[in-house]
């Protein structure tokens, strides 16, 4: 079984209409929605017969009991998440990352670590494969664990079903939750755009894949929005042995399928679904050797 | 005044927006708050004259035939640190240097080192920008810690304008919790509407007024229109789907480069939020 992550730095360059449309040109696959905070792709794949799980996030800090306001744990949370008030500490739960030293070092006990919900996760029917998704509470924290938690599930599945491939739709960024849906798969699938942003964040992410020892492919999304900005990115790419799968025009139909909630390579008029599928048919090579 | 600029899905236009702000007031300071992707410096080209590089202390252990260190391991809630008999494993990208395992291990045999997790950086762009910047170092996920010092540095006296970065989490919470007022950019796609209705959620929980721009306009569909009508809430602008806007950003231009009337719009739109901010 083989695991791909679609990933790009910037947002928006077009990680999810790839996504969806190696999802629907692929076999023996499961789908990956590891963007949990602002998860897209359940729009293209119409998901039905949803099973739902509470998401259950890291445990942060709470006065429970008697605080005698010794400041120990002030001094000592290297997060700046707690402050002297006038009868007991105040604790501020955005700061605070669940470490657990103030309830150890608290000498009266008056501090626990309290887990809450903190959003849901899914499994999935659709009609080209199973589908693991997730929504993270608004403004909620710990999406890597939750990115962990479904990309188990999908594991899992994966193995249950014999299936022989895992596609994951990735967050934008090089944060936590990028880095949990790169932990252990075969490839990534880098998608940029030629714009100075693009090419910025696709150093970035390229860095981070190079960190964790994962062989990248790339692509250009509307390639032809600046020629030489995309010489750049094809030159960065040879020099750095990445391989570069192809170069997908800029094509109006994209965002009017999407409006549809169509997947691209579905409509046979597009000039940038076509090169999506030529772009497969380079990568598939790949995903089951 | 501070002014965040945010998007729940990415590369809908956040940076456009906040550049184009900063450049129609002209004096005030900048702030990039997507340290993972920082990108406002290709448009702003600040003079940088001040880097600061951002560590952590991060434990690293003198391991001995009579000591163990399974105490470390139980007690890590990050699930840095392993032990094996008298062996220790340490997962440096896991470990958010809480300092735990030094309390709770054996007595001098768990020290400390400083190591970068990324820099801030601060600049000027003529005439009157005061430019500051976070860069996370890639293979790292302390994307709080890098926003944590450019909070300490908000000149709280000037008018401030925040680039944040995409996505509803802490990141982004991060990024709006001091802003007197919020602009969404969002595009009218089902994608930009998704998550432009998430991002509503996390401002009204933190009850910070907000405004809307849809940008791209023109593409897809009118349902994010449509909802802003629907629940009352201000469209501050429309930037119309524009290829030659689109060849203007992919060099670093911005939108008054393109078309200097947007600087007008733009200092329009800062009036229209000056009167939605309530007085303190």
């Amino acid at each position: 079984m083989k695991q791909i992550t679609i990933i790009s730095g910037k947002g928006g360059t077009g990680k999810t209409t790839l996504a969806s449309s190696f999802i629907k040109l692929a076999s023996s696959q499961i789908a990956v929605d590891c963007d949990v905070d602002a998860a897209n792709l359940y729009i293209l794949l119409n998901p039905s017969n949803t099973k739902v799980e509470k998401f259950i996030g890291g445990a942060k800090a709470e006065v429970t009991g008697n605080c005698i306001n010794c400041g120990k744990c002030e001094d000592l949370c290297r997060f700046e998440a707690i402050s002297d008030s006038l009868k007991s500490i105040k604790i501020d739960k955005l700061k605070c990352e669940s470490c657990g030293v103030c309830e150890y070092i608290c000498p009266t006990q008056a501090i626990e670590l309290k887990t809450e919900a903190q959003g849901e996760f899914y499994v999935s029917d659709t009609d080209i494969c199973p589908f693991v998704h997730a929504k993270l509470d608004p403004g909620a924290e710990n999406s890597g664990l939750l990115v962990t938690r479904i990309r188990n599930i999908a594991e899992d599945l994966a193995y249950a079903n014999n299936k022989d491939l895992i596609i994951i739709d990735g967050a934008p960024g090089i944060g936590c939750s990028v880095i949990a849906s790169l932990n252990g798969v075969d490839y990534t699938f880098i998608v940029t755009e030629p714009t100075l942003s693009g090419i910025s964040d696709f150093k970035k992410i390229f860095e981070v894949t190079k960190f964790f020892n994962i062989k990248s492919f790339v692509c250009v999304n509307k390639f032809d929005i600046n020629l030489k900005n995309t010489n750049d990115i094809e030159k960065f790419c040879s020099k750095n042995n990445i391989e570069m799968l192809g170069y997908i025009p800029y094509d109006e139909k994209v965002p009017k399928n999407l409006s549809d909630k169509k997947i691209i390579i579905d409509d046979q008029s597009s000039k940038a679904g076509s090169e999506i599928i030529n772009i497969w048919d380079k990568l598939k090579n790949y995903l089951y050797e | 005044m501070i002014i965040s600029v945010a998007s729940g899905k990415g590369g809908t236009g956040k940076t456009t927006v906040a550049v184009a702000l900063a450049k129609s007031i002209n004096y005030c300071q900048f702030i990039d708050y997507d340290v993972e992707a920082p990108n406002a410096d290709l448009f702003l080209k600040p003079d940088i004259k001040h880097v600061k590089k951002i560590t952590i202390k991060q434990p690293y252990f003198l391991t001995d035939i009579n000591k163990s260190f399974k105490v470390c391991a139980d007690f890590c809630h990050y699930n840095a640190v392993a032990a094996i008999n008298n062996e220790v494993i340490f997962f440096s990208e896991l470990c958010h240097g809480c300092g735990g395992c030094i309390l709770v291990g054996p007595q001098g045999s768990v020290r400390e080192r400083e190591v970068e997790i990324g820099e801030i950086r601060k600049g000027f762009s003529p005439p009157g920008i005061n430019f500051l910047m976070g860069d996370l170092k890639p293979g790292n996920m302390r994307t709080t810690a890098i926003q944590n010092e450019l909070e300490k540095n908000i000149e709280h006296d000037s008018h401030v304008i925040i680039d944040c970065p995409p996505g509803n989490s802490c990141s982004m919470v991060m990024a709006v919790e001091s802003s007197d007022f919020c602009i969404l950019v969002t595009e009218p796609t089902p994608f930009g509407l998704n998550d432009l209705i998430i991002s509503i959620k996390v401002l009204k929980n933190l009850e910070i007024p907000f405004g809307v721009i849809i940008n791209r306009f023109g593409i897809g569909n009118d349902e994010v229109l449509n909802y802003c009508r629907s629940n009352n809430i201000k469209i501050l602008s429309k930037i119309p789907n524009d290829l030659g806007i689109a060849e203007y950003y992919s060099q670093g231009l911005s939108l008054i480069d393109f078309d200097s009337a947007w600087k007008d719009k733009f200092i329009n739109i800062i009036s229209e939020i000056g009167k939605e901010i309530p007085a303190k």
